[in-house]
């Protein structure tokens, strides 16, 4: 496979690294693949911009970061318009419908995934587990990993008691996927960002 | 230490414990050290400890050489840093027992805040702290017990820093014992540091010390050991006395005597070893990814 | 209150024993690659003050400790973490601190200290941009010069999640083989990035314990060095009287001032590093056989210059990188041998440039020299070093 960038924002508390963590955990556990996971954030306890970027490869990877990514999450507005300049224009996007509602900045060959994300981890009782109901919709979506590869990797990363929750919501993002038709929009081939990411 | 079944009491007994190789020693005549060297060394011998498994720690200063002169592991030669030293020894090495000799300036200057830390933890050591009221072994500057308006090297005019009551600052802070006791009252002197040395816990003894070379010409205007342990001697209140003085009464004098001797578990480390509260690594890694970790400065 | 501490302090008897080598493949941040590797080579008193990005070093340390029978303290400042470090070391433990840059400052005389008596000591700098935690390489010549006197410093610089672990197994090894501190230059970028770690089994990892004397008390020196240029230990509280002191010592450890014992000793100390230099200062190389121009790295920097030099490569440049696994002390041999052998050489560093003087000091202007350097919080991409050397006749 060709190396992939794949960057994960919004804002602090929505479990933004997190995701990220999950899912270099699982290409790297599960599947052998090399992963590198940068972030940054603000100082702020809570709230304030965070972003995660998740480089991954079947090779080492050096250079541990990108000027463009080939993938862009963003569980908010003002992270879709910080990070939006940095994807291909050519690259896949996956929004939290409920919480990014202006995508006039999304170039049109950008393949484009409104997720209700946030609006599915409410109706199953936390919205906490918003990243991961995105998560799975990303698994379905880009095929990169199954769900059993996604629940070992959550059994690693996330303490026991919210352990039934969390696949519960990669179960419904990872549904959504399968019905886009009703619960998305998708505009090009859903794949090419996954492996289609140019050096 | 072996016990010599046959003594030569022509000797003074605590010769034994002492490293003849470094004599003459470096203290000036009439320094006080050397007292606060015998009457630890008294201390030792009465209650029998075996100096092979203790550790001296000092730092910088005329007191910091007291440990140079005896047969004993010594950690020597950072200025401030004793209780620091102490912590990692005492933590590592329970069955250590740990005295550490500071000066006025090394133990509540630059070593403030290592002695707050370390009363506040109960810290398994003993500090002898020995108060010359001066910076002696640079030349003679003002310190921290520096008497207000003193004449030193760096107040030239009288100092204007009023001075701290270690002791004080050490019952506060959490010291499980702490006493004050003079060069001039030998026998009070032995046995608070015998006491010291029994005592499990952060321990202070302040020793008010003559430094006839500095302090005593800059700020009292005499060189005389013997005229420095009478102005000692003269600013000295026992406790029981000191109780029924007004504070107005006590102006200008040191209370001398035990201000605590309590109990408390001493320090074994940062960590709470409890069962109860017992992580694995995968719990270390989530608590960092899930929030905590993406959200600190 | 402190009832309630008394009471739980007993249940201290009831500790887990946890294993100290977590050996298998793992996706783990590179702080907690450094606990790792610490634990591995046989931690077992770690001290430290909070600072980003290193807080994960500690925090790790404070969880993983207990459960191997080690000792944890978070120090009231930077002064108490690295003393204590140093008393820890001489009552016998294998011992460790962390900081990022500012509290790195606080650690000179420490490790004067350390260095003074030698003490082996491990020491972990995160390098972080002045009080933000964002990427340099900043701290190099600090590492080198930091403390007072004389000294030769052995500092490790890793570049990937893996080489935190394994050279934070490499630096309790070389400190415990030349007793003296050893330093693990890290960065923020490695630091906070997570990557596939493999932890060998704990049988394939070598640990390097202390030479213990076995001298009788009135026959030992306790600075007297064997041929490899290090005294044999004996600790505290066994009866060796010794002065562990930061004043000029002679072998007996006696204080008083000759400039003679002086002399030879501040020596020996810096000696007993350098004299093995070629040992401890390895280099990684890549297609460097055919190269004429070379591109040296260390630390992080390394992985943007591999990206960039198979780009060149595609393009039919002869052009190879070398890989600085210890910029202290500096490999001599390796970089002149690039001077003789190259057109150029270039030295790709994330500051304003101050390692890349050594570099072309060693070359000895037998070969053209330049510099790549940048100090904007974010590692070299390949593209901008690439950019970089297009305006570099040996390789336009």
């Amino acid at each position: 496979m060709r190396t992939t960038s794949i960057r994960f924002s919004g804002f602090g508390g929505q479990g933004i690294i997190l995701s990220a963590v999950v899912l270099g955990d699982a290409l790297v556990i599960q599947r052998g693949l090399y992963a590198a996971q940068t972030q940054s954030y603000g100082s702020e306890a809570r709230g304030g911009q965070c972003q995660s970027e998740l480089m991954v490869s079947d090779k080492p990877i050096l250079t541990p970061i990108r000027a463009f990514n080939d993938i862009l999450v963003s569980m908010f507005q003002t992270a879709l318009d910080s990070y939006i300049g940095s994807l291909r224009r050519d690259g896949t996007l996956f929004v939290d419908s409920g919480l990014v509602g202006d995508l006039g900045r999304v170039p049109p060959e950008t393949a484009r995934h409104e997720v209700p994300a946030t609006e599915t981890a409410i109706a199953l009782g936390n919205k906490m587990v918003a990243n991961m109901v995105m998560l799975g919709y990303f698994a379905g979506v880009t095929e990169m990993l199954n769900l059993e590869q996604l629940d070992a990797a959550l059994a690693e990363n996330v303490r026991e008691r919210f352990l039934d929750l969390n696949k519960k919501a990669i179960r419904a993002g990872f549904d959504l996927s399968r019905d886009s038709e009703t619960n998305s929009r998708t505009n090009a081939g859903t794949n090419n960002g996954a492996n289609g990411g140019r050096r | 230490m072996a016990i010599d079944p046959q003594p030569d009491l022509r000797i003074n007994p605590l010769r034994k414990y002492v490293r003849e190789d470094r004599m003459p020693h470096f203290f000036c005549p009439g320094c006080g050290c050397g007292q606060v060297l015998s009457s630890f060394l008294r201390g030792v011998d009465a209650l029998g400890l075996d100096i092979d498994r203790m550790t001296a720690v000092a730092g910088v200063g005329c007191t910091a050489r007291i440990p140079v002169y005896i047969k004993m592991d010594t950690l020597h030669g950072v200025h401030g840093r004793t209780l620091a030293w102490a912590t990692g020894i005492r933590l590592h090495s329970p069955e250590t027992k740990v005295v550490v000799f500071a000066g006025d300036g090394d133990a509540v200057s630059i070593g403030g805040n290592h002695f707050i830390h370390a009363a506040r933890r109960n810290l398994d050591v003993l500090m002898i702290v020995v108060n010359n009221f001066n910076f002696a072994m640079t030349g003679g500057q003002v310190a921290p017990m520096t008497p207000a308006g003193s004449v030193t090297m760096t107040t030239p005019y009288g100092s204007g820093e009023p001075p701290f009551d270690l002791c004080a600052l050490a019952v506060a802070a959490g010291a499980t014992y702490v006493a004050r006791t003079a060069t001039p009252h030998i026998a009070r002197m032995d046995q608070a540091i015998k006491k010291g040395l029994e005592h499990s816990g952060f321990g202070v003894v302040e020793v008010l010390s003559q430094c006839p070379t500095h302090f005593g010409r800059y700020a009292l205007g005499s060189g005389s050991p013997e005229k420095l342990l009478d102005w000692i001697d003269g600013i000295c209140v026992p406790k029981n006395r000191a109780d029924s003085m007004t504070p107005e009464e006590l102006e200008g004098k040191l209370v001398t005597g035990e201000f605590v001797h309590r109990s408390r578990p001493v320090f074994r480390g940062s960590t709470f070893i409890d069962e109860s509260t017992f992580i694995n690594e995968s719990d270390v890694a989530e608590d960092n990814a899930a929030g905590k970790g993406e959200c600190r400065s | 209150m402190e009832r309630e501490y008394a009471k739980n302090a007993k249940n201290a008897k009831n500790v887990k024993k946890e294993k100290r080598v977590l050996t298998g493949v793992h996706f783990m941040q590179g702080n907690y690659a450094v606990v790792e590797g610490a634990l591995a080579a046989g931690c077992d008193f770690f001290a430290g003050y909070p600072i980003t990005p290193a807080n994960e070093i500690s925090e790790g340390m404070s969880k993983r400790l207990p459960g191997v029978g080690g000792i944890f303290l978070q120090g009231e400042d930077e002064l108490c973490s690295i003393n204590a470090v140093a008393g820890a070391s001489l009552a016998g433990a294998k011992a460790m601190t962390a900081t990022a840059s500012a509290g790195y400052d606080y650690f000179q005389e420490g490790l004067e200290y350390g260095v003074a008596v030698e003490a082996p000591m491990v020491i972990v700098d995160v390098q972080r941009c002045r009080g933000e935690n964002f990427a340099t390489q900043a701290d190099i010549m600090q590492v080198r010069w930091g403390p007072a006197g004389d000294h030769e410093m052995i500092v490790l610089a890793p570049s990937s999640v893996q080489e935190l672990f394994d050279f934070t197994v490499r630096a309790f090894n070389l400190a415990e083989e030349y007793r003296t501190p050893v330093i693990v230059l890290s960065e923020t970028t490695i630091a906070l990035m997570r990557e596939r770690l493999v932890i060998p089994g704990e049988d394939e990892i070598p640990v390097v314990n202390r030479k213990w004397t076995s001298k009788t008390p009135d026959d030992y020196l306790p600075f007297q060095a064997d041929p490899w240029g290090v005294p044999e230990f004996a600790g505290l509280g066994r009866g060796y009287h010794t002065i562990y002191s930061i004043n000029p010592h002679d072998e007996k450890g006696s204080i008083e001032w000759d400039p003679d014992a002086f002399e030879r000793l501040y020596t020996r100390i810096p000696a007993k590093v350098a004299k093995h230099r070629e040992k401890i200062s390895t280099v990684q190389r890549y297609r460097l056989d055919d190269a004429k121009v070379a591109l040296v790295a260390w630390g992080s920097e390394a992985r943007p210059c591999l990206d960039a030099m198979e780009v060149l490569r595609e393009r039919g440049k002869k052009v190879g990188v070398m890989k600085l696994d210890v910029p202290w002390p500096f490999p001599e041999e390796a970089v002149s041998e690039l001077g003789r052998l190259m057109d150029l050489v270039v030295t790709v560093e994330m500051n304003v440039g101050k390692y890349a003087g050594e570099i072309e000091r060693a070359c000895n202007g037998r070969c053209r020299t330049a510099r790549v350097t940048k100090n904007r919080g974010m590692i070299h991409s390949p593209e901008e070093i690439l950019e970089a050397l297009g305006s570099l006749e040996e390789v336009r």
